[in-house]
C-alpha cells in the first residue's frame, strides 16, 4: 500500500504534482539562476528543485558558537568515543585470518536466506544512505561558525565534526561487507546507486546555518536511531541474531550522536530562544528531508519512493516516526515552556509545539485511503519485485 | 532594511517567500498550484479554472470561507474573494490539505487526491464540492 499524500515527510519536500519526475526537471528549466538543461535526459538522477539559498544566519551570530567552544569541549566531545574504545566492522564479520573463515562465511549467507528480500531492500537503501557519508561530512562543514577551516582545525566544533564522521564511517563500511558476503543482493547495482547518490548530494536547506544544521542533525541522528533499531528487531526475527546486534550496535552510535546534536541546540535555545524557535519551525515548514532522497540506481526513476514505501510498510521508518521524532524534541527543547518570545516566535512555537499532531491526523487520512499498488522491480535485489 | 525575494518555479513548485529584517528571517513558504505573481499582483493568471462549467451555490461559497477562515486563522479583516488563492493567504501545503479535510467533513463527501490538488481557491473548492454533493443526490 503506497501512502500516495503528498505531505509525506520522507517524499522529497514534496507539493502537488511533484510525483512526474520529468516535471520536476522541467520546472528546474525555469529557474532564474542556474541554467539546467531544459529537456529531461532518460534515465539521469533526480536533482534538487527548490532555490538553493545560502549564508542565511546574519554574521554577527557566528560570535556564539566562538564563545561556545569551551563549553562544547566539556559538553559536545565527551559524547565522542576514543577510538581504543570503539567496535570495528572486524568484530562482526567473518575473520579472513583464521582457519574457520568459510565457515563463518557459510553460517552468514545460511542465516541470510531465511531473510525476506522487502527486508533487503530496507537494509540496502540503509546502507547506501550511511555510504553516502561523504555528502553528510561536507554537509555539516557548510555550516558558518562551525565548520572546520582546514580539514585539520583544533576547534572544538572542527574536531567533533570529523570524529563524527570517522564512528559513521564504520556503520556503512559494516554493512557493505556484511551485505556483500550476503550474496543476497546486486552488489554492482547497489554500487552504482551509491557512485550516483555522492554525486548527486543533497541539500537539506539548511543554509549554511548552524541553528537549521544542528535541528537536521538532531532530527536525522533521531530517525537513523529509530530506523537502525528496528531492522535489528527485525533481523533478530527472522532468525539472523548476529545482523540484529549489528543493526543495533549501529542504533547505539546513533543514539550517542542524537544526545549529543540535541545538546547543542538546547544550548542554542538558552541562548537564543527567539532565533532557536524561529529556526525549527522554518526547517520543520521545510520538511526534514531523507538524505538520500535524490538516490538513483540507473533503472528506477522513482527509486527512493519505492525504498520509503517499503520502509514505511514493513514499519522500520514511518510517517508516524516523523510525528513522534517532531514530539520528541519539541519534548525535549521544551518548546512549549518558552518566554519572552517575538510575536513571530510565538507564532512559531504554536505551529511546532501543534504539529505532531496534525501530522498523524493526515496520516491516518492517507492510511485510511491508501491503494493497492502493483509490485515493482528492484534492481538491489537482481531485479525481483516486491510490494510497495 | 527589508528584501523580499520571490522565486517561481512554474506549475506545482514550491515558492518562498522571505523577508528579511535585520536580524530575523521570516520565512513563509507556501505550496504554491499556480503561474504568476503571488500578492504582488503584476502577471495575469494564467491557469485557467478547469471547473468553470458549474457555477458554485452561494451557501457553498460561504460555507468553504468560512473553512478556509478558520483552518488559516484569518483575522475578520481579511478579505477573502472566491479567487483568493489559498496559498496567497499563507497556506502551505499542510494547510492545503487540511483544508480539503475540513471540507470533506462539512460536506460528508470524499475528495480525490487527484482533484485535491486542483483546489487553490475558495471558487474551485466550491465548484468541486457542488460537482460532488450532486453526485451523491
Amino acid at each position: 500500500m503506497a501512502l500516495k499524500i503528498s505531505f509525506l515527510p520522507y517524499k522529497i519536500p514534496s507539493f502537488p504534482g511533484s510525483q512526474d519526475r520529468s516535471h520536476r526537471v522541467s520546472m528546474a528549466s525555469t529557474l532564474r539562476s542556474p541554467p539546467t538543461e531544459n529537456i529531461k535526459k532518460p534515465f539521469t538522477p533526480p536533482r534538487e528543485v527548490h532555490v538553493q539559498v545560502t549564508h542565511s544566519m546574519p554574521p554577527e551570530k557566528r560570535e556564539i558558537f566562538d564563545s561556545l567552544h569551551n563549553w562544547a569541549e566539556e559538553n559536545i566531545l565527551i559524547h565522542l568515543k576514543p577510538v581504543e574504545k570503539c567496535w570495528q566492522p572486524t568484530d562482526f564479520l567473518p575473520d579472513p585470518a583464521s582457519d574457520g573463515f568459510h565457515d563463518q562465511v557459510e553460517e552468514l549467507r545460511e542465516r541470510c536466506r531465511e531473510i525476506p528480500d522487502e527486508y533487503f531492500v530496507v537494509l540496502v537503501g540503509d546502507m547506501i544512505t550511511e555510504e553516502a557519508l561523504p555528502t553528510y561530512q561536507t554537509m555539516i562543514n557548510t555550516l558558518d561558525g562551525v565548520r572546520d577551516e582546514t580539514g585539520a582545525s583544533l576547534t572544538p566544533w572542527a574536531i567533533w565534526n570529523r570524529a563524527w564522521t570517522a564512528e559513521e564511517n564504520r556503520h556503512g563500511d559494516l554493512l557493505n561487507k556484511y551485505l556483500y558476503l550476503s550474496g543476497r543482493v546486486d552488489m554492482r547495482q547497489i554500487e552504482k546507486t551509491i557512485q550516483y547518490l555522492i554525486g548527486s548530494g543533497m541539500d537539506p536547506r539548511t543554509e549554511n546555518n548552524p541553528y537549521l544544521g544542528f535541528i537536521y542533525t538532531s532530527f536525522q541522528e533521531r530517525a537513523t536511531f529509530v530506523s537502525h533499531g528496528n531492522t535489528a528487531r527485525h533481523a533478530k526475527t527472522h532468525g539472523d541474531s548476529k545482523l540484529a546486534q549489528i543493526c543495533g550496535t549501529i542504533a547505539a552510535d546513533e543514539k550517542r550522536h542524537e544526545t549529543a546534536y540535541t545538546k547543542i541546540v538546547e544550548k542554542l535555545f538558552e541562548t537564543d530562544p527567539d532565533g532557536t524557535v524561529l529556526s525549527l519551525a522554518d526547517m520543520m515548514r521545510k520538511k526534514i528531508s531523507m538524505p538520500a532522497h535524490l538516490m538513483y540506481d540507473g533503472v528506477d526513476d522513482n527509486l527512493f519512493e519505492h525504498f520509503s514505501a517499503v520502509a514505511q510498510r514493513l514499519g522500520v521508518y514511518t510517517a508516524k516516526d516523523y510525528a513522534d521524532i517532531l514530539e520528541f524534541l519539541v519534548g525535549r527543547w521544551e518548546v512549549e515552556k518558552l518566554t519572552g518570545l517575538s510575536g513571530e516566535g510565538n507564532k512559531a512555537q504554536d505551529y511546532v509545539c501543534g504539529l505532531p499532531a496534525r501530522i498523524r491526523r493526515l496520516e491516518e487520512r492517507a492510511h485510511a485511503r491508501a491503494k493497492e499498488v502493483a509490485p515493482v522491480p528492484c534492481s538491489w535485489i537482481f531485479g525481483r519485485e516486491i510490494k510497495i | 532594511m527589508a528584501s523580499i525575494s520571490a522565486t517561481f518555479v512554474g506549475f506545482g513548485a514550491s515558492v518562498n517567500l522571505s523577508v528579511r529584517t535585520d536580524n530575523q528571517i521570516i520565512g513563509k513558504s507556501s505550496s504554491l498550484v499556480s503561474f504568476g505573481l503571488p500578492r504582488t499582483g503584476g502577471f495575469p493568471s494564467i491557469r485557467t479554472s478547469r471547473l468553470q462549467i458549474c457555477a458554485a451555490k452561494p451557501e457553498t461559497l460561504e460555507k468553504v470561507s468560512a473553512i478556509v477562515r478558520k483552518q488559516l486563522a484569518l483575522t475578520p479583516e481579511t478579505e477573502l474573494t472566491p479567487q483568493t488563492k489559498f496559498t496567497e493567504l499563507g497556506a502551505d501545503s499542510l494547510d492545503t490539505v487540511e483544508i480539503v479535510m475540513g471540507l470533506e467533513e462539512e460536506f460528508d463527501i470524499s475528495v480525490e487526491e487527484e482533484n485535491s490538488e486542483i483546489i487553490t481557491t475558495i471558487q474551485e473548492a466550491a465548484d468541486l464540492i457542488d460537482k460532488l454533493v450532486e453526485k451523491k443526490a
